[in-house]
């Protein structure tokens, strides 16, 4: 390679770190705008204009919260949601995703498809539907009302998620099972789900994150303050008359930190999930 | 007994009884599926259903009584002046918000995708924004735009492009614009990574080869890069098109579609007549609009995962 050639990759380096840099700032900056706040003293908080760097760091603001909202009342709510959406999902989508991963029969692809497009039926867009269904068997009001329409979105997802990946499993393995008298759930439980693990990590981990993150539900179908979760939480703060910025915000910095934790250990499966449906072999 | 209608009995019989030896010797697939099939219809299926009965009567959310009204809530919806105002800013708010994220989506990935130091922490980092919850974003983007604390008022004072304070949120021209930036942040990531993803797909012998020939890099980004995503690009706008069409969370935290309604979308609305105003059959009705409309999204997203007869 020639000088020039070289002197032109040291340049390319640095523009490509330069703009990645930059953008990394930009998608960065309201976090630091929700963390720098929550850090400032409550005058310095409603100043103007507002102070870009805190000017001094207190932690007052969390003592506030602590003492003065049910924040943790909404993260154990958020992790009671969260994670019976993904018990109830998981055990529908496990043995679906199985009979159609190993059987041929009339209707399996109509099946595969029709969950396909329920994908698309946003739930916003079924609101009215839903609200008469969830109203009249009774579960107004109870986190099953939450769960069972979270379930539902969540399930076209891991269906497909397991289904791709059942189909990988050699059947072969199941075979010497079955001939030394295994039953189908116990292979599925004992052999089969064991190699699944990647697919499954990836299914708990979205599952997880869909029933954290959506206020929708939450809003239309749980009354009861006791019950909200985080987002919930977070909205009631927006009151009617006024906002309290301050506990606002700092109640969403704790919010995300299980995110934040989540996130530091399973971002491969994170990855895996998002990209399942949309880049094909 | 004619013998036609033996005949009839017998064949059918034949018929019905060749079904149930099907399903006996499928029982156990049809018996593992049944019960994801059965919470489907009960919870996506009815659901859809109800929503077009209720779209036909007037069904106030807190009494259970339901008149029957026939296609009024259609006319009511056509004939209202906002319906078409209603179109332009639910176009707008897709087309802008795609957009946004489609460009800063493949700008990101593109960077990404070179070989740069600590590629896994910033691939991280920039997912987070997607993975936390909707109405938290929605809420750090309403106080950035604050407008009297506002970090956005200080940020442009210092620039030197404003001399008072602006209030994006409380005007009715440029607020849609104000949450927009909001789900496009949002919905960057998902971009990011599955361009990436499809970046990372790309032989790179072709690179190769095109480095032979004597391409320059935007040539490689044009003739290669470009015509390899294409079905990447393609699916993942698709996605994010359907995304941006129905996100509720963002917008009903930031403004509740105000103010004078200017930052309401087509699915707010829904939210809006239906439960908000307590008008069942009105909100139903919207409803089915949008219905159509997920319906055409749905058919291009199904064309493209049954093309050319793949097996599934």
């Amino acid at each position: 390679m020639t000088m020039a050639g070289h002197d032109q990759s040291w340049l390319r380096k640095v523009r490509v770190h330069g703009v990645l840099l930059a953008l990394f700032a930009v998608m960065m900056s309201p976090f630091y705008m929700m963390i720098s706040t929550t850090l400032k003293t409550e005058s310095e908080i409603f100043s103007v204009p507002a102070t870009l760097i805190p000017e001094d760091l207190t932690l007052e603001a969390y003592l506030t919260v602590w003492e003065q909202t049910d924040v943790l009342l909404w993260i154990g709510n958020s992790f009671l949601i969260s994670i019976g959406t993904v018990v109830l999902t998981l055990l529908l989508a496990i043995p679906a995703a199985y009979s159609c991963a190993r059987n041929d029969f009339v209707g399996k692809r109509s099946f595969l498809l029709a969950v396909l497009v329920v994908q698309m039926f946003a739930p916003v867009v079924l609101i009215a539907g839903l609200f008469d269904v969830i109203t009249s068997v009774g579960l107004f009001d109870s986190y099953l009302a939450v769960i069972i329409p979270a379930a539902a979105f969540t399930l076209p997802f891991n269906v497909w998620m397991l289904y791709g990946y059942f189909k990988t499993i050699p059947v072969a393995l199941e075979e010497s099972a079955r001939i030394d008298g295994a039953s189908q759930l116990t292979i599925l439980w004992k052999i089969v789900l064991p190699l699944t693990k990647p697919a499954l990590v990836a299914s708990v981990t979205y599952t997880f994150l869909y029933a954290w993150n959506r206020l929708l539900f939450v809003l239309t179908f749980l009354t009861s303050s006791g019950k909200y979760n985080v987002p919930r939480g977070v909205f009631s703060m927006v009151g009617a008359v006024s906002v309290d910025w301050r506990m606002m915000l700092t109640v969403s910095v704790i919010g995300v930190i299980p995110i934040l934790i989540m996130f530091a250990f399973l971002e491969r499966y994170i990855v895996t999930g998002m990209t399942a449906g949309a880049v094909k072999e | 007994m004619s013998t036609a209608e033996d005949y009839i009995e017998k064949h059918s019989g034949s018929r019905i009884e060749r079904a149930v030896g099907y399903l006996k010797r499928n029982s156990r697939a049809y018996l593992l599926l049944a019960p994801t099939v059965v919470f489907l219809i009960a919870v996506i299926g009815y659901p859809i259903f109800e929503t077009f009965r209720l779209s036909l009567y007037e069904a106030p959310a807190d009494t259970t009584v339901e008149t029957f009204v026939g296609l009024q809530n259609y006319a009511e919806i056509l004939n209202n002046e906002f319906f078409g105002q209603l179109l332009t800013q639910t176009g707008r708010w897709v087309v802008v918000g795609v957009l946004g994220k489609t460009l800063l989506g493949l700008l990101i990935a593109l960077h990404l995708n070179a070989n740069v130091k600590g590629r896994k922490f910033f691939r991280t980092a920039f997912l987070i924004p997607w993975g936390i919850p909707y109405a938290i974003s929605a809420v750090v983007f309403r106080w950035f735009e604050h407008p009297q604390y506002g970090y956005l008022n200080t940020i442009l004072q210092e620039l030197g492009l404003i001399e008072g304070s602006i209030g994006v949120l409380g005007d009715p021209t440029i607020a849609w614009l104000g949450v927009v930036i909001g789900d496009i942040w949002i919905g960057t990531p998902f971009m990011a990574i599955i361009i990436l993803a499809g970046l990372q797909s790309i032989p790179e012998e072709l690179y190769e080869a095109a480095a032979i020939d004597g391409a320059e890099r935007y040539q490689q980004f044009r003739y290669v890069t470009l015509p390899q995503l294409k079905s990447v690009l393609f699916i993942a706008t698709l996605l994010s098109t359907i995304w941006t069409f129905v996100s509720f969370d963002v917008i009903w935290t930031m403004t509740g579609g105000g103010p004078i309604n200017t930052t309401h979308t087509l699915v707010t609305w829904i939210y809006q007549t239906g439960i908000e105003n307590g008008n069942l059959g009105i909100g139903a009705a919207y409803s089915v609009i949008g219905f159509i409309l997920l319906f055409i999204f749905a058919m291009i997203y199904l064309r493209f995962y049954t093309r050319g007869g793949q097996e599934l």
